[in-house]
Order: C-alpha cells, then sequence, then structure tokens
C-alpha cells in the first residue's frame, strides 16, 4: 500500500470539505514576478492540506492553476511541455471531443471564460459566510498588495439549505454527492461499493495512481505527468464546469411525463438518475425511497448491476449507472477501475421548492469539479463515451438523460418488466436540462510544487 | 476460412506502386493527392457499390524501422492497400468496381505495375485477384447481416422508437392499429441510401422556459 504525504497534498483533492459556503475566485495573474509573489502571499496565509483536523478550521484554502497560469508563471518550457496535451490544450479546446457543442458551445460561455482570463483557481471552503468573506477579502487584498493577480469573476457557491440546515440538495431535487472513490493512503478505510471490485466480489480501494500523480495506477505505472517529478508528486488534474441547470424545464417534462408514466412521477425521476430524489438507490430498492438505506454509509453505495443486467431496477442509461457503470459491463467491473473520477462540487444560486414559481434564466446550478490523474482517460472518457453517447451501456446514440447536451431530441429508455407499475417507458424529446457556461482544466500542484512554483526553481535537468 | 465470415468478404489487395524516378512527381504522390480528394461520407463512390460495409485505401510507403533490437526490413516496392468488406461474392464485386466506379477506380490503379484497366473485365478480376492477400482477420462488426439487412434495422429501430415514445400509454385497441399502421408503413418505405440513414433533423434548440 503507498503511503502518501498528508501535509504535503492539498486538502481538497483528498476528501470533500463539506462546509455550506463556498467561492470560486477565477484570477487573472498580471506579471510574473508579482504574481509569485501573490503565491508565496497565500502560503504564507496557509493553503489547507490533508491533515487531520483536531478541530474544523472556518475556512479553508486552496489553489490551481490553468496552463495558461503556469505559462505565466513562467514555468521551464522544458516542464510545461511535459504536461498532458488535453491540459495544455484546456478544456475550451476540447469542445468538440466533449459534445460542449450548440448551447454548451465556448461561444455561449460567462466572458472570462470566453476570453480566456482565468489562469488561476482560488478555492475559499467556510462554515459561515462571514468567515468567507474575511477569507476572500484577504486573498483580494494580498493580489492588489503585490499587483500579481486580480480576480476575473467571483463565482459564490452555496449549499441548499432546507428548513434551515445545510443540505446535499441540488437544484432537481436529487439528494448528491453519495460517495466518492476509495484510494490508497486516503484517510479512510474502504466504504463498501465506492472503491473497486475484487474477483470475490469484495469492495477494495483503488490505486493511489488514479486520483495523485506520482504514485503507481491500476496499470502498474506512473500516470503522465509533467517533469521534474517533484512538480509532479502528490499534485492532481482538475475539471471545473459551470452547469447551469434549467429547473423550469426540468419540472415541466417531469411532470409532463410522470403524467403518463404508470409508476408516477417520483418514480420516473428515480429512472433518470438511479436513485429516488432522497438519495435511495433504486437497485437496492426499486419501489420506494428507503431513508434507512440513505442514512447507512454501509449501503448506500454498496451495490452492483449483475443481478439486473436487462435495466429492469435500474435502466441501463440511467445518470449513476453511466457515469459508474461498477459491474455493468461485465469482467467483475474492471473495465471501469481507470475510468473513475473524485467529484467534488457544490450548489449557486437560490433553492426554488418543488411547485413554487421558477424560471431557467435565474442564476443557478452547481459548480461540478472533479480530480483524476489523467483528465484525458478519466474525466473526458466519461463525458464523450457514458454521458454523451450510449453504445458502452447498449443504448445507441442516447445520452444521459439529465445533463447531456440533447438540443430538444433526446431519449431515454426506461427498461421494465410485466409489472404495470413499472413498465418500459420512452422518454423522447429531451432538451438540455443542464448547460455548460464555462470552465478549464487545471493542475492541483502539491505544497512543495506550490513553494517551487513562487520561487521560481523549478528545475526540469 | 479466409476471406469470408458468412455472407461478408473480406477483401485486402496490394498493388505494387509504379516507380519512376524520371518523373518529376512520384506515382505515390500523385496516387496520395488523388485520394486526398475522394470523399469519405456517403457521397464515397463505394457507396454506389451498395453491397460495400467500409472500404479502404491507403499508400504503403514501407515499414517503419523502429530502432534496435528489431532487425531493419524494407518492402522491394510501395503499395496501394485496398482493403473492404462487402456482401456476396468476390466476382461479382470486383465486376461492379468494374462497371460502376470504373473511372475511380482507373484513377486509383492506374498508378500501379500491371493494372491492365476495367474495360476488359476479365483482365481486371484476373489483375486484382493476382494482388490479393488471404484476409484471416477482419472487421466484422455487423454479425453477418448485410448493409440491407442492417439499414432496414437502423430504420425499423429508429421508428420503432419513434412509435413508442409518440404512443405509449393508448388503449389496446388504438395502439394495435396504430402498430398495424406503423407496420404497413415500415413494409413500404423505401430502404434508407447507404452511408447511413439521413442524420435526425435538429431542430432548433428548444428555447427553456423564459
Amino acid at each position: 500500500m503507498s503511503s502518501i504525504d498528508v501535509s504535503d497534498i492539498q486538502g481538497f483533492a483528498l476528501k470533500g470539505y463539506n462546509f455550506p459556503y463556498a467561492r470560486y475566485l477565477l484570477m487573472e495573474l498580471l506579471q510574473p514576478e508579482p504574481a509569485r509573489t501573490f503565491i508565496t502571499g497565500l502560503l504564507a496565509s496557509k493553503i489547507t492540506t490533508g491533515e487531520r483536523w483536531d478541530e474544523k478550521p472556518l475556512t479553508t484554502l486552496n489553489v490551481a492553476f490553468t496552463f495558461n497560469g503556469l505559462l505565466k508563471l513562467e514555468l521551464p518550457m522544458a516542464s510545461l511541455i511535459s504536461f498532458p496535451l488535453e491540459f495544455q490544450q484546456g478544456m475550451k479546446a476540447r469542445s468538440e471531443i466533449l459534445y460542449d457543442t450548440g448551447r454548451n458551445a465556448p461561444q455561449h460561455w460567462e466572458a472570462a471564460w470566453r476570453e480566456n482570463r482565468v489562469d488561476m483557481w482560488v478555492a475559499v471552503n467556510a462554515n459561515t459566510p462571514e468567515a468567507l468573506e474575511d477569507r476572500c477579502a484577504e486573498v483580494e487584498a494580498l493580489a492588489n498588495a503585490t499587483g500579481g493577480a486580480r480576480v476575473a469573476q467571483s463565482q459564490p457557491a452555496c449549499a441548499i439549505f432546507i428548513d434551515g440546515k445545510a443540505s446535499p440538495k441540488e437544484h432537481f431535487g436529487y439528494t448528491d454527492g453519495f460517495g466518492n472513490p476509495d484510494f490508497q493512503g486516503a484517510e479512510r478505510g474502504c466504504v463498501p461499493g465506492q472503491g473497486k471490485l475484487t474477483a470475490e466480489g469484495n469492495w477494495e480501494a483503488l490505486a493511489t495512481g488514479e486520483f495523485l500523480l506520482g504514485y503507481a495506477d491500476e496499470a502498474g505505472e506512473l500516470p503522465v505527468a509533467p517533469i521534474p517529478h517533484l512538480l509532479a508528486r502528490n499534485g492532481t488534474f482538475m475539471v471545473y464546469r459551470k452547469l447551469h441547470q434549467n429547473v423550469a424545464s426540468f419540472r415541466a417534462y417531469l411532470n409532463e411525463k410522470g403524467a403518463t408514466y404508470p409508476g408516477g412521477k417520483e418514480k420516473l425521476a428515480s429512472k433518470f438518475v438511479g436513485r429516488w430524489r432522497d438519495g435511495t438507490p433504486i437497485e437496492l430498492s426499486p419501489d420506494r425511497p428507503q431513508p434507512s438505506l440513505v442514512n447507512d454509509p454501509d449501503r448506500h453505495t454498496n451495490f452492483t448491476y449483475a443481478d439486473d443486467p436487462r435495466g429492469e431496477r435500474c435502466p441501463l442509461g440511467a445518470h449513476i449507472r453511466r457515469a459508474n457503470p461498477r459491474d455493468a459491463f461485465g469482467f467483475n467491473g474492471q473495465l471501469v477501475n481507470r475510468r473513475r473520477i473524485m467529484r467534488r462540487g457544490l450548489t449557486y444560486g437560490d433553492y426554488v421548492p418543488d411547485g413554487e414559481p421558477v424560471s431557467d434564466t435565474d442564476e443557478r446550478g452547481v459548480i461540478f469539479m472533479a480530480l483524476n490523474a489523467s483528465l484525458f482517460r478519466q474525466f473526458e472518457f466519461i463525458q464523450q463515451q457514458w454521458i454523451e453517447y450510449g453504445n458502452d451501456s447498449h443504448q445507441g446514440n442516447d445520452k444521459d438523460p439529465l445533463i447531456a447536451n440533447h438540443g430538444g431530441h433526446g431519449k431515454f429508455v426506461v427498461q421494465g418488466t410485466m409489472d404495470p407499475l413499472n413498465p418500459p417507458f420512452v422518454c423522447a424529446g429531451l432538451p438540455n436540462f443542464v448547460e455548460l457556461r464555462g470552465g478549464d482544466y487545471f493542475f492541483v500542484p502539491s505544497l512543495t510544487a506550490l513553494q517551487m512554483i513562487a520561487a521560481g526553481s523549478i528545475d526540469p535537468r | 476460412m479466409s476471406n469470408t465470415n458468412g455472407q461478408i468478404y473480406g477483401l485486402t489487395i496490394l498493388s505494387p506502386i509504379v516507380q519512376d524516378h524520371v518523373l518529376d512527381i512520384s506515382h505515390a504522390i500523385e496516387l496520395r493527392q488523388y485520394l486526398a480528394t475522394l470523399p469519405q461520407d456517403h457521397t464515397s463512390p463505394f457507396s454506389i457499390l451498395d453491397s460495400t460495409h467500409m472500404a479502404r485505401l491507403v499508400v504503403m510507403d514501407d515499414v517503419v524501422y523502429v530502432g534496435a533490437p528489431a532487425c531493419e526490413e524494407h518492402l522491394k516496392s510501395r503499395y496501394l492497400v485496398f482493403e473492404t468488406n462487402f456482401d456476396g461474392d468476390l466476382d461479382t464485386y470486383l465486376s461492379r468496381m468494374a462497371a460502376e466506379i470504373g473511372d475511380v477506380v482507373d484513377s486509383v490503379w492506374k498508378h500501379c505495375v500491371g493494372y491492365p484497366g476495367v474495360t476488359d473485365t476479365g483482365a481486371f478480376i484476373a489483375y486484382m485477384k493476382r494482388c490479393q492477400i488471404d484476409t484471416t482477420f477482419f472487421f466484422a462488426d455487423v454479425n453477418d447481416h448485410t448493409v440491407k439487412e442492417n439499414l432496414k434495422a437502423l430504420q425499423v429501430q429508429s421508428a420503432l422508437a419513434h412509435f413508442i415514445a409518440h404512443h405509449q400509454g393508448l388503449p389496446p385497441a388504438e395502439l394495435q392499429r396504430a402498430f398495424g399502421q406503423l407496420l404497413c408503413s415500415l413494409d413500404k418505405a423505401p430502404l434508407p441510401p447507404p452511408g447511413g440513414l439521413p442524420s435526425e433533423k435538429t431542430p432548433a434548440e428548444d428555447r427553456p422556459h423564459e
């Protein structure tokens, strides 16, 4: 088992902080020398690492860079050209590959992304709005004082509060954020359903190198990483996508189809995702939500699809069956072990309870962030083959019903049984429930690498 | 058996390209330039030969030496590589090539050693067979279904999906009547043209609810 130095790894890359408030300061770097001074200042104000907390801090601080950012920081050319191609190109240049076309195409993105002004991601998570405000003000003051950076876009994010309590809900009403892949060396033990399947059908942690650079991955190889080794080790890559949610469209569609689906609206909603809106996996409980399941970490991600090859409980094209097919493709799930991502995300915009007036044009959605050792092999593959295409799940050209770019003519097949409440059903004319508003690929360096970047001392020779 | 998989034939042809050192532009370069002008979509000349699953024309210069410990070897000639998978027997297909896309065949193979032209179909077939090498393993994604069967299946699949989406939940009698109409219309529907079904209409993207 790899042993990892958690004090050298940004905490964001190791765990979800579970703070209700966040702000992503999307920054443009100015002159190289002041920009490096700015980073030195951030280091002094303490970047949050993966060290275990004796007491939960009021705020956290993490940073990452686009390729343009690293260029502006004057990393040596030998290091720059050693980064993987997709990171060098950035997400905008990959839009055709990712099917970020039509309404999701870069020309419709928000200005900061469209105009390539985002060099650096500074993320502040906080327990209270006041603490968030203070820490962000500190960062911005440092940027101003050093003249190293300015904010191109300030992206707020906040958990949805229900009855005064932060909830894991997203705007469509689903409970989100169940589990992330376990990997060797991470703080917690292996949770059933969250690592990889063994031949005996048990779950164990994935190789560290699937999520952190500088460690062996599932193939026993080191992931493609920049030189020198010290720049890469304990770092990782992140994709950031601002996903706007058309809540009015979603609710109208669900109301319309739910009225004719014999299982009813809520069951149809569960078929879209593979979970009831409270989070109950339909693979385990196809007929009704079960709060006791949702609240049991040993059970809420502990399922496979082997006994449901025809999608009678969880449709073959349901969102969670696509994004993490587990054993759905056979071979004890080995086909998916190199296509896993760690998700971090938080909603933004005001939550509107079901039944209240809502508009697609309101600013509302989720900031989707995912971490992986290879954007190409992990995130991009999932997005292209499993979300925006259906061949692997035997769904032809059908796409992910919930998050894909359907352009108004998507189709989703709900497989069924002879049970009159669980018949086969086809959802046609799917619009885009989710729209991409911008984002990019980021390198999340280790503390060591960050110090070297700040000092301008990276030596690839 | 080599070359065939059920009713599908996998043809591999290697035709040596003429080497004439006196020419300003080599045959290989001219051939590459010509191949680059051929459309690769449904307007490809091979879509005229409607039994073709796929076809590929490639100029192979030489084998690439990848360094020690491999030993360095070279081909005696440059070759035109022609790969195609089609329905039916070889003679019929080659005859159709000569008869239906003879001008394209001429423009390609005129750069090859010993090419007799397509006017004498027998000579053309004999030439092609001389250049043929056994195909023991080829891309067989269609599970022994002909091009026509595949096009029909895609047409039926698409029509059926559309039918279900628009008729699900109707009373049985009405459903049966509509289904009968669907079967009738599918029976009468002309086969989609080779090169794929006409792409699904892309309606102007739905405007979100404002």
